[in-house]
């Protein structure tokens, strides 16, 4: 059956959890554009013979393949869409710079297409607040406080605070915070907030 | 050196700087820990908090964050040996200390620089005078070169001999002096360094740090509490030094709480309230069952000598004596018929003192928040203890002492629930182990002490791997059998317990317990005694913990150990 393997892909997309970024497959997209070549193909000649030889009992068979192409179409471009949108939100999940294991997953187009992204996010952060610009990917919800208790999860190592200070990161040792530094190591799991 | 203003030498000293909590393992250090923890988080002051259970981590703790820090505070641990020896800081490092183990070393008390000690200084110290133990060194030497210029003249041969006469002599005095001195301070040291025994709660300390601020809480207030029943818990301090310090509480008390009184201006059900009790002193048994809960305490199982048939009949006898139903007593106490426990506390109090308890009772504190949420300070020491000493898999002990923390908010409720159960457990384990001990005869006389051993396989011996669980235990035991020994000598006298700790490396934790007296100042000498034993013998012992009468040691060397303690304490 034709566009088997489009809807693979868009089940893949699906199944994946929230917001994670799966490898990218070149193989099913190759695969697609090739089903979708082959029914061109033989639309195209059918649709000359239908034009030249007045087989009229071909135009059922040509509008089938355009439904199965244009079906393609609409998979590939949302699954390519999906995509986009979670790395976009990758960028204000981890920051401009990726993990390694995601930027393998993603495919030469969409790492360009991203580090596009990150130029016009940065522009426009620096247009805003006056000279130095406002970081908007900061406090996604309003803070409370401006330091938090925080307690380490694994061995991280040395961190720097603003002052230049380094903190030793070791397990289960509690330390009390600048928010704002405090951010990024939450996302990525390796501090933990302690509510009070 | 002795802080005598903690606003201005320590909190504000330290309030715009970035500071490392060292944290002991214990219920007091906890609380200290969490009144600081909330007056810091008060006051924006960046602090990193480490929890420390020994001296080797002390050290390792130390040496991995000393760049980045100036100031560190360190509660419940460090104040009974030589910081600056142990650690080798840089100059400008400074320590602030709040801890209740006593002595306090010499060098910390008379060090003006680098540490600063957060004790009051009428907190039965007794420290040396400072001309008795130190001596400037500049002047003797300065003594010794007059001497070599008074070098020989050739001329005036008589007046030099006689100057030399008079120069050995003088030498001979000095040196005799300088040998009675060194006598002297030996013996000073020694005196001074023999006992061990404890001060007031650091979580007071802290508390009353935060009281001089205006900046305490109610939380706080409970906290200090919870500190101050753990010494009791523990038997670390004495009675009176206990109802001095609840006194104390109870006045602060009732200025948090005061609107309990007033009907008309009541709080809402879901506040946090303290109040004081006078109530039994049971162990868990608003939480547990009655009868479980008298098997359990170890006050009523070593009175009513709970380990033999005689003693169930006793309890019996005394719970009929009441006119409780067994059927009642035995289950939960929540669900007891209210008509019961509506006097319980007073009909308990009368029939025990028929049955020769005279202080059923004891002065506490108890919190409530909503409608279901009540707990004595005891249950909460209990709970929070045998969370942290649950054993547990991963060989860092920083797991527990998280929880514990954590249990002690009152946000955290499922894991104070959770240290309730294990309490239970262990409390369990502790009377079946005494039980069985008693009943096996397993404690023997060695002369001036007792000693007992746990074997390998016996149930439950996991739990008693840790200092405070196994001091626990051997306080129980010793209160136990000073109840079911005949022997009026042996009543007298303090208890070493030793129980298996790692059986791969043949390690046992040995704890010494001071003898059990009505009037006891609860003062320890085991922990010299143990120092001069193992060094006496060249034992492979391991003096780790904070408090210095618990010990690690060898298996194999135990016999030669303890050979060395009853040739050292007879």
């Amino acid at each position: 059956m034709f566009c088997n393997r489009a809807m693979e892909m868009v089940r893949e997309l699906q199944r994946a959890p929230q917001g994670q970024l799966l490898a990218f497959n070149e193989d099913g997209l190759r695969q697609i554009l090739e089903e979708m070549k082959n029914l061109y193909e033989q639309n195209q000649s059918d649709v000359n013979e239908a034009k030249s030889g007045g087989r009229s009992d071909l135009i059922p068979t040509i509008k089938f393949r355009h439904c199965s192409l244009l079906r393609n179409r609409r998979c590939t471009i949302a699954y390519l869409y999906d995509r986009l949108l979670r790395i976009r939100a990758l960028r204000w999940e981890y920051g401009s710079v990726l993990p390694n294991v995601l930027r393998f997953h993603m495919s030469a187009e969409e790492i360009e297409w991203f580090n596009h992204y990150k130029k016009s996010l940065a522009t426009y952060m620096r247009s805003l607040g006056g000279d130095e610009g406002l970081d908007i990917t900061q406090d996604m919800k309003p803070p409370k406080s401006l330091y938090i208790e925080v307690r380490c999860l694994k061995d991280f190592g040395e961190f720097e605070v603003d002052d230049g200070t380094p903190v030793l990161l070791k397990k289960n040792s509690q330390h009390f915070l600048p928010r704002w530094k405090c951010e990024q190591l939450i996302r990525q799991g390796v501090l933990e907030h302690i509510l009070w | 050196m002795f802080v005598s203003d903690f606003r201005k030498e320590f909190y504000e000293v330290v309030q715009n700087q970035r500071v490392l909590l060292f944290v002991a393992s214990d219920v007091d250090a906890l609380c200290a820990c969490k009144i600081l923890q909330a007056l810091f988080q008060c006051d924006h002051v960046q602090y990193t908090l480490v929890p420390v259970s020994g001296w080797q981590e002390l050290e390792t703790a130390f040496l991995e964050h000393k760049e980045q820090f100036h100031y560190f505070i360190l509660i419940n641990c460090g104040a009974n040996a030589d910081l600056l020896d142990i650690l080798q800081p840089d100059e400008d490092a400074v320590f602030f200390v709040c801890d209740t183990h006593r002595p306090v070393n010499v060098v910390n008390v008379y060090n003006d620089t680098q540490i600063k000690l957060l004790i009051k200084q009428d907190d039965d110290l007794e420290v040396p005078a400072y001309d008795d133990i130190f001596r400037d060194e500049e002047e003797d030497e300065e003594h010794s070169e007059n001497e070599k210029d008074d070098g020989p003249e050739p001329s005036e041969k008589r007046t030099r001999l006689e100057g030399l006469e008079e120069e050995i002599v003088a030498r001979t005095m000095k040196r005799r002096e300088r040998r009675e001195w060194e006598a002297r301070r030996r013996d000073i040291l020694f005196d001074y360094e023999q006992y061990e025994y404890h001060g007031t709660s650091s979580a007071m300390v802290m508390f009353d740090l935060a009281w001089m601020m205006s900046k305490d809480l109610n939380d706080m207030l409970w906290w200090a509490i919870v500190g101050l029943t753990d010494q009791w818990v523990q038997d670390k301090i004495t009675q009176m030094k206990y109802v001095t310090d609840i006194g104390i509480l109870q006045r602060h008390v009732s200025r948090h709480n005061h609107r309990d009184e007033d009907e008309e201006n009541a709080l809402s059900v879901d506040c946090m309230r303290i109040s004081f009790e006078y109530d039994l002193r049971l162990v868990l048994y608003q939480h547990w069952s009655l009868h479980d809960s008298l098997c359990n305490t170890c006050y009523t199982a070593a009175r009513f000598k709970l380990w033999s048939v005689h003693g169930q009949k006793r309890l019996q006898e005394f719970l009929a004596d009441m006119g409780l139903p067994l059927k009642q007593v035995k289950q939960k106490f929540q669900s007891m018929d209210s008509s019961l426990k509506e006097n319980l506390r007073e009909m308990i109090e009368e029939s025990a003192n028929k049955f020769g308890m005279k202080d059923m009772r004891v002065q506490t504190f108890s919190i409530h928040f909503g409608f279901k949420h009540k707990f004595l300070a005891s249950d909460v020491v209990f709970a929070t203890m045998s969370l942290m000493e649950r054993p547990e898999k991963d060989s860092s002990g920083t797991d527990n002492f998280i929880q514990a923390l954590d249990s002690l908010s009152r946000g955290n409720l499922d894991k104070l629930y959770h240290g309730l159960e294990l309490a239970k457990k262990q409390l369990l384990a502790t009377q079946q182990t005494i039980a069985s001990c008693l009943c096996t005869n397993l404690v023997i006389s060695q002369g001036p002490f007792l000693y007992c051993s746990l074997m390998e396989g016996t149930p439950d011996v996991a739990l008693f791997s840790k200092p405070v669980s196994l001091s626990l235990l051997s306080r129980h035991l010793l209160k136990s059998f000073v109840y079911s020994t005949k022997n009026r000598r042996c009543k007298l006298l303090p208890l070493v317990m030793a129980a298996p700790l790692n059986a791969e490396q043949g390690t046992v934790t040995v704890v010494g317990i001071p003898p059990e007296t009505d009037s006891s100042d609860r003062k320890n000498f085991f922990g010299r005694a143990f120092e001069k034993a193992a060094e006496g013998t060249n034992s492979r012992t391991l003096h780790n913990y904070f408090d210095l009468s618990v010990i690690e040691l060898k298996a194999e060397d135990r016999s030669k150990f303890l050979d060395a303690l009853v040739s050292l304490l007879s």
